[in-house]
């Protein structure tokens, strides 16, 4: 089976490269922990644009290039995937979008509806990255109340109504969470596509729900026996519970036509840091939260931070990420060669989609579909390797 | 004064009269031929009933409308999603989405509208209604109490309120709950999309006056609506804020009164319905599809032109039209009632094409 590559879309606004702090794309900057909104080339003004039109051109870029679509994040300080969506859906021919969200905000039949609208609307392009999120005060900013545990049990129900519905005909629901009594999709939004669902979370009720729900199971990179750990209990786990669930990896890279290239690029990246930067850095490595996942990557993070080697955990493999823009902290670096190369290895240990990312998202759209994505064999080089073994 | 005319976007069965159900426009089936076998159809599917909608308000902005309204209706296409590609692909006009407030969190709703005001120049608004059907709502998994119905309204655009409009907001209410809440950043210092609430009941009116920016009303005979506007008057010089009146009313305009009569008697026909009129005027005629007006004005341009000028001096400064097909009405009435009517409203024309 082949796999799936996916771009990112970045909602967040970015910089020109890993080594410019201000964001001239998009429409805001973090300084200093406060975000200041940065106009940035267009938009705001009276010209019309405004940052959609720049996270327009990365879609395009994206399709162009050979992705079949990009993740639309949710966080609290960026753009809602569902809006993205829904007004990009015309200008777009290919690319899927992938959106982010908590099934806790939304009724779900009124995700039904808005689900199956989309479909027509961009001809059976949506899918889901399901989120069920940290917890305590931070679900609260939210308007959501559920606590952590019951939020999983939340999510299964949530996805069953929305099967529920999609199947067609009248449906009714008496749940923990959701009563649904004689629902149903009207017959003109029936018959479309339901949205494959890349699940995320990585404790043991998250598992639970994503053995009856998910295709895919995201993870960030991890060190690579860590992440096959990961893997393969997840395919044990929901094949025992009746699920084929395919895993699948975001991950940041940093792609040029030679390895030196790369590393140079990284270290202008780590050299343009501040003091305040890297305390900001120790602070985070430090902190515990609510979320199993990011407690995983602070596991990782070097005692020193004086040199950006401190940072590589494997060939290729750098986990100073997070120092240069928000998100997870390990990526891959290298030429296009040892790019693809480290993506097939992934695949080798279990991954079956990936979705990819680089700054600035635009011309690396272009630079990772032309130069990377060419080289990747996938599960064709598994194939081949057992070929010449055996 | 100004006065504002909203189109209605059909989220469904868009098409020719009343027998819309046999020839929808945009919508393909694989086991339904839309020609004879002896026809070849170039289409395929490559169009769909995003497309006719996409062309329905193009044809409201270029016709010179200020706003269209996308219809909360459980039948047709999902309004937000509807909303959302149609102000990508418009210019001018305001985008008005209806829906109820058992939509889910009012957070998630108001941080979602901040993208589309962001993304529109601000042109985006709010049409909250909730059905009276105790059935509809709980097939839409919504089991409140008739008369909880106005309090979680008020409930859901409080807090809608104050997320876009500071930070630090924290409110534990019967239905909505948040914790220091509020959107920073570049979700900061957008403008609350204008809200429009609906009813006619006393308490529905007094969440208007204390919370609406447009109350709308159904269509009816304008010695009914009468009591109930100066009722709203009375709530919102009360509550200190002024709220505007707006008419939900669906039109069957010809060049004749002959033909509008002609018409409007083939489409109750076609649509089994018992009223079938005989000269022009207000008619309970109800246009087939979605989100379809409690009556419609039946005449020629002139005598829709006068009904129409006759609720404005009552006090209705948002009117919101519709008529199938909406295509070719949303030009008929753009040309045919919109600059007479607002030259005899003193209205500027709005520039179009």
């Amino acid at each position: 089976m082949a796999i799936d590559i996916f771009w990112r879309i970045p909602t967040h606004g970015e910089p020109s490269s890993l080594r410019n702090k201000l964001h001239h794309r998009g429409d805001w900057s973090q300084q200093e922990g406060d975000h200041v909104v940065h106009r940035g080339l267009a938009g705001g003004g009276d010209d019309g644009f405004n940052s959609l039109d720049y996270i327009a051109e990365v879609a395009r870029a994206a399709e162009i290039s050979g992705f079949h679509g990009g993740l639309i994040p949710s966080f609290p300080m960026t753009d809602e995937p569902w809006a993205i969506s829904s007004f990009l859906a015309r200008e777009t021919s290919t690319f899927r979008f992938m959106i982010a969200f908590q099934p806790g905000f939304l009724n779900p039949v009124t995700a039904a509806r808005m689900t199956a609208s989309l479909q027509r609307a961009s001809n059976g392009r949506a899918l889901f990255n399901i989120i069920t999120g940290g917890g305590g005060p931070s679900q609260l900013w939210w308007g959501d109340v559920a606590p952590h545990d019951d939020r999983y049990a939340r999510t299964t129900e949530f996805l069953d109504v929305l099967r529920g519905l999609w199947k067609g005909g009248s449906y009714s629901h008496h749940g923990k969470f959701y009563q649904l009594e004689n629902a149903a999709l009207p017959a003109q939004l029936l018959g479309q596509e339901f949205p494959e669902i890349y699940f995320s979370g990585s404790s043991d009720a998250a598992l639970v729900s994503a053995s009856q729900h998910a295709d895919f199971y995201l993870s960030w990179l991890e060190p690579f026996d860590q992440l096959k750990e990961k893997f393969d209990k997840v395919k044990e786990k929901t094949d025992k519970l009746g699920r084929k669930v395919k895993c699948a990896v975001r991950v940041d890279i940093v792609a040029r036509a030679t390895e030196e290239e790369a590393w140079r690029e990284v270290r202008r990246g780590f050299e343009s840091l501040s003091e305040a930067d890297k305390e900001r850095y120790a602070r985070f490595a430090q902190q515990t939260g609510d979320s199993v996942g990011a407690n995983r990557q602070r596991n990782n993070a070097p005692k020193t931070l004086d040199n950006y080697r401190d940072f590589i955990l494997h060939p290729n493999i750098w986990s100073g990420f997070s120092l240069l823009r928000g998100g997870q902290t390990n990526g891959i670096v290298g030429s296009y060669e040892q790019v693809a190369e480290r993506l097939d290895d992934l695949v080798k240990l279990g991954a079956d989609a990936f979705i990819l990312a680089s700054t600035p998202h635009l011309e690396e759209a272009y630079r990772v579909g032309e130069e990377v994505l060419p080289l990747v064999q996938g599960h064709g080089a598994r194939n081949a390797a057992l070929r010449a073994v055996g | 004064m100004t006065i504002q005319f909203y189109w209605q976007v059909p989220t469904r069965g868009d098409g020719r009269l009343a027998d819309a159900a046999t020839r929808l426009r945009g919508e393909r089936s694989d086991d339904q031929a839309y020609f004879t076998a002896g026809v070849t159809d170039p289409r395929g599917r490559q169009f769909n009933y995003y497309d006719h909608l996409h062309q329905i308000a193009k044809a409201a902005e270029l016709a010179g409308f200020d706003g269209l309204l996308v219809p909360n209706d459980p039948q047709g296409e999902e309004s937000w999603i509807v909303a959302g590609y149609l102000t990508r692909n418009t210019r001018r006009v305001k985008v008005l989405a209806a829906f109820d407030s058992a939509r889910g969190s009012a957070v998630y709703a108001a941080k979602n509208a901040v993208s589309y005001q962001r993304y529109s120049n601000s042109r985006f608004a709010w049409q909250i209604a909730t059905p009276v059907d105790a059935a509809e709502r709980r097939a839409n998994g919504d089991f409140i109490q008739d008369a909880d119905i106005p309090q979680r309204t008020e409930e859901f655009v409080t807090v809608a309120r104050h997320v876009i409009t500071e930070t630090g907001y924290s409110f534990k209410g019967r239905f909505f709950e948040v914790l220091e809440g509020g959107f920073k950043g570049p979700l900061s210092g957008q403008a609350v999309p204008q809200v429009f609430l609906t009813g006619q009941a006393e308490a529905d009116l007094a969440v208007s006056a204390r919370l609406a920016d447009v109350h709308v009303f159904e269509a009816q005979p304008l010695v009914d609506l009468q009591a109930h506007l100066e009722r709203l008057q009375e709530l919102s010089a009360k509550a200190g804020r002024p709220v505007q009146a707006a008419l939900r009313i669906d039109l069957l305009v010809r060049e004749t009164a002959a033909e509008a009569v002609h018409d409007a008697a083939r489409q109750a026909q076609q649509q089994a319905a018992k009223v079938i009129p005989d000269q022009a005027g207000l008619w309970a005629l109800q246009t087939p599809g979605a989100g379809a007006a409690h009556a419609t004005l039946v005449g020629d341009a002139d005598q829709v032109i006068a009904a129409l000028t006759d609720y404005a001096a009552a006090g209705i400064t948002v009117f919101q039209l519709g008529a199938v097909p909406a295509l070719e009405e949303a030009y008929r009435i753009g040309e045919q009632v919109l600059p007479a009517l607002r030259a005899r409203l003193g209205l500027t024309q709005q520039q179009a094409a």
